[in-house]
C-alpha cells in the first residue's frame, strides 16, 4: 500500500513536470507561428567587370534610402509579421556598382562636399526606392521566394543642389537632366534546411544583382543620360570643366536629410510585378523616396 | 483479440517497408545525346564553364545540381579545368545574370567587344560553355502518417510515398567558334517512400544524383580524351 502511494506520488510528479514541458513547448510552438520574422539583408556583392566611364559622379543617398525597410503586417494567425530592412545592403551595393562604373565617386553628404568637390562632379545621382513586393510560399503555394523592386533613379547637375536652412540638401526637381525607373527581381526556390528568412535575405540579394544588371544595361539608353554623357565627352574633348554653380537658393524637396525611413508596407498577392512595372511613374521619391 | 489486429497491422506496415526497401533505389533514366566536333585529344590546357539557366519564372536551375556535375567531370578526369560557377557569375558581373546571360553562342561577340570581358575570357583559356536547364520537382504524393506525444511516449505510424522526376538539359558551347556543338538531356524519376512504425524511415529515391551521374557521363565522355 504503502509501495503502490509512492510510486504514484513519483508518477504525478513526473507527470505535473512532463505536462509543464509540454504547456511551455506548446506555447512555444503557438508563439512561433505569431512572431515577427526580421531579415536584415546581406550579401557579398561582386564589382562590375566593366570599362569605368570617364565621369565623376556625386552620389546622395537619402535616408530613406540608405535606411530602407519595409514591414509587412500579418494577415491572420497563420501568418507572421515581416520587417526587412534592405538599407544598409542597398548602400553597400550601389556603391560597390558606381565605384566600378565610373572613374570617380563623391558620397555626397553635406553642403562641405558640395562646395569643396563641386567643380569636379559632373552630375549627382540620386536613387530612391519607389516600391517593394515580396511574396513567400504561404502566401502563393509556390516553391519560391521573391522580391520585387522599383527604383527611382534621378540625375541633377550639381549646380541644381541647394542648402536650406536647416543645413539639409535639397535641390529643385525642375533642373534635373534625368529621371528613370528600374526594375528589379530576385527569386530563390525553397531549399532544405533553408529557414524563410535566408531565404527572403538570398532573394533581396538576387534582386539587388538584378536591379545592378538593369542598371548597367539601360544607363545609356536614356535620353536624359545620353545627352548628359555627350556633353561630358564634349567638354572632355575641348578640355573644359565643369562650372558648378551652387549658390542657388529655390527652395526643393529635401533629399539628403529627408525624414527618417518609414517602414513601408508590402503589398502582397496584388498585381503582378509585370503589370505593376507597367504602371504609372511614382511621383512621391521626390519627397519620401520610399513609398509603398 | 485487439492486440491481434495491432499485430496484423503492423506486420503488414513493415511488409509495405520492406517492400519498399526493397524497391526504394529505384530511378529511371532516359538519356538523350546529340554531339558534333568532340575533341577527340581532350581540351589540353582549357577549361571548362558549368552554367544553370535561372530566368524562367517558376523554376530555376539547382547550384548543387551545377556543382555535382562539375565534380562529377573533374572527379572522372583531373585534368579537365572545371570553373566554378559563382565564381564564374562573380567574376563577370553583371554579364551572367538571369537579366543578361546570353541564350544564344552568337551573343557572345557582343560581350567580348567589352575589353575587360574579352581580358578576361582570355585569361580564363575557356574552350566550352556548358548551360544546364532544368530542375528536380516533386510529383504526386499518397498514403497517410500520423504522429502522437504522450508522457513518455512519442511516435508516428503510416505509410507516405511521392514521386521525383528531374529533367535537364545541357547544351554544349564552343566557346572558340562560338558554335553549339551539342546537347545532352537526362529524365530521371523515382519512388520515395516513408514507412513509419514508431520512428519514419525515409526511403528517397536518388533521382536528382542520378541526373547528375547520367549527365555528367555524357559530358565527361565528350570532353575527356581519357572515357
Amino acid at each position: 500500500m504503502g509501495e503502490a502511494s509512492l510510486a504514484s506520488t513519483i508518477f504525478d510528479r513526473e507527470s505535473a513536470v512532463l505536462g509543464r514541458y509540454l504547456l511551455v513547448l506548446s506555447l512555444a510552438l503557438l508563439g512561433t507561428g505569431c512572431a515577427s520574422k526580421q531579415v536584415v539583408v546581406e550579401g557579398n556583392f561582386p564589382t562590375p567587370l566593366l570599362d569605368p566611364l570617364p565621369v565623376t559622379l556625386g552620389v546622395i543617398y537619402p535616408s530613406a534610402f540608405a535606411q530602407h525597410e519595409f514591414f509587412d503586417e500579418a494577415k491572420g494567425r497563420a501568418e507572421s509579421d515581416w520587417l526587412v530592412k534592405t538599407g544598409e545592403a542597398q548602400v553597400q551595393f550601389w556603391d560597390i556598382l558606381f565605384s566600378g562604373m565610373f572613374e570617380d565617386v563623391v558620397h555626397i553628404r553635406d553642403w562641405e562636399t558640395v562646395q569643396s568637390r563641386g567643380a569636379d562632379i559632373d552630375g549627382v545621382i540620386i536613387p530612391a526606392i519607389a516600391e517593394l513586393q515580396y511574396t513567400i510560399p504561404t502566401h502563393t503555394n509556390v516553391k519560391v521566394y521573391e522580391i520585387w523592386m522599383r527604383y527611382q533613379f534621378r540625375l541633377v547637375d550639381v549646380s541644381a543642389l541647394h542648402q536650406q536652412e536647416d543645413g539639409a540638401l535639397s535641390f529643385n526637381p525642375e533642373e534635373r537632366l534625368a529621371a528613370w525607373p528600374i526594375t528589379a527581381y530576385g527569386k530563390t526556390p525553397t531549399a532544405f534546411l533553408q529557414t524563410d528568412e535566408e531565404a527572403v535575405n538570398l532573394a533581396a540579394v538576387v534582386a539587388l544583382r538584378d536591379a545592378g544588371a538593369h542598371f548597367v544595361t539601360t544607363f545609356g539608353a536614356n535620353p536624359g543620360v545620353a545627352a548628359w554623357l555627350d556633353g561630358i565627352a564634349a567638354r572632355q574633348h575641348n578640355g573644359i570643366g565643369p562650372e558648378p554653380d551652387v549658390e542657388g537658393a529655390e527652395v526643393s524637396p529635401n533629399i539628403a536629410r529627408d525624414d527618417a525611413a518609414t517602414p513601408e508596407t508590402a503589398r502582397n498577392g496584388g498585381g503582378s510585378p509585370a503589370e505593376d512595372a507597367a504602371g504609372e511613374a511614382m511621383s512621391s521619391a521626390e519627397t519620401s523616396g520610399a513609398s509603398s | 483479440m485487439s492486440t491481434g489486429i495491432i499485430w496484423h497491422a503492423i506486420k503488414q506496415w513493415v511488409g509495405a517497408g520492406l517492400c519498399a526497401l526493397l524497391l526504394g533505389g529505384c530511378v529511371s533514366a532516359t538519356v538523350d545525346e546529340m554531339t558534333y566536333n568532340e575533341p577527340v585529344a581532350g581540351i589540353g590546357e582549357s577549361s571548362v564553364v558549368i552554367l544553370g539557366r535561372r530566368h524562367a519564372p517558376d523554376y530555376d536551375t539547382e547550384f548543387d545540381f551545377i556543382q555535382c556535375i562539375g565534380d562529377h567531370i573533374h572527379s572522372g578526369d583531373p585534368s579537365i579545368d572545371v570553373i566554378g560557377e559563382i565564381a564564374f557569375i562573380n567574376e563577370f558581373y553583371p554579364w551572367f545574370e538571369p537579366r543578361t546571360a546570353p541564350m544564344q553562342p552568337e551573343t557572345i561577340d557582343r560581350l567580348l567587344q567589352l575589353p575587360p570581358v574579352a581580358e578576361r575570357f582570355a585569361a580564363m583559356q575557356l574552350e566550352y560553355m556548358i548551360w544546364i536547364d532544368g530542375n528536380t520537382v516533386d510529383t504526386e504524393s499518397a498514403g497517410s502518417m500520423s504522429c502522437g506525444i504522450g508522457p513518455g511516449v512519442a511516435g508516428c505510424f503510416g505509410f507516405g510515398t511521392w514521386g521525383t522526376e528531374s529533367e535537364y538539359e545541357a547544351t554544349i558551347w564552343d566557346f572558340t567558334d562560338k558554335v553549339e556543338v551539342g546537347r545532352v538531356s537526362a529524365q530521371t524519376s523515382g519512388q520515395n517512400y516513408m514507412p513509419a512504425v514508431i520512428v519514419p524511415i525515409p526511403i528517397i529515391a536518388p533521382v536528382q544524383g542520378t541526373a547528375c551521374d547520367s549527365l555528367g557521363d555524357q559530358l565527361l565522355e565528350y570532353l575527356s580524351a581519357h572515357h
